[in-house]
């Protein structure tokens, strides 16, 4: 199915986005740092990506994606490492959080 | 050795001297390590689905071909580095914040 890659997108994206709302995180107490972490590791990897894709390390099953493509790259892929970075902050702040409690 | 080998160990090699030259030095505390081993478990899932499809191809003659499951073994040193650079950088962007913030007072 052509809309699978972006499924998986949206399933690794869902919870972490409802629930970096809750208070105990707080993730937004610090968007700027977290735009800009998340901005610079995107350009990072999406140059590597660029790259990568081109010299043929990986490519994409047509049978996956939706079919736009910019600079050789479908646009679930570019989107990877949106939900990756934002994903890894939340899961980061999650796990501190829960160490803290349990040393209470 | 092959280039996404190549590229993989060093990326990793790199943020953990990202890690230590910002100061944040992620890499001694012990919360880093269980949220790595929760990655982990979520890259073994998503990664799991997206190599088994395959929804992504591996060029053969670009990696060792060693996988653990269907995952070349390479994409969990690249996994370490994307998800490692982007806490280190958080903590490290948040840090400045706080500096910036302390200063102006």
């Amino acid at each position: 199915m052509k809309g699978e890659y972006m499924i998986v997108l949206v399933s690794i994206a869902l919870i972490p986005l409802v629930l970096s709302r809750d208070r105990n995180i707080g993730l937004y107490d610090h968007v700027g740092a977290l735009a800009k972490s998340m901005a610079v590791v995107c350009v990072i990897f999406w140059l590597w990506d660029i790259v990568a894709t081109a010299r043929g390390h990986w490519s994409f099953n047509p049978e996956f994606v939706m079919g736009c493509r910019l600079l050789g790259m479908p646009v679930e892929e570019w989107l990877f490492f949106v939900v990756v970075t934002f994903v890894s902050v939340f899961t980061w702040e999650s796990t501190k959080y829960f160490v803290a409690r349990k040393k209470k | 050795m092959k280039e996404y080998t190549i590229l993989a160990f060093a990326s990793a090699f790199a943020v953990a001297i990202v890690d230590h030259v910002l100061h944040v030095r992620l890499l001694v505390r012990k919360e880093f390590w269980i949220f790595s081993m929760v990655m982990f478990c979520f890259t073994l899932i998503a990664n799991g689905y997206l190599t088994s499809r395959p929804i992504v191809l591996y060029g053969e003659q670009f990696f060792m071909s060693v996988r653990l499951w269907t995952i070349p073994v390479e994409d969990f040193f690249y996994g370490f580095s994307l998800v490692t650079l982007t806490i280190v950088l958080w903590e490290y962007f948040k840090r400045k914040e706080s500096d910036e913030a302390e200063e102006r007072q």
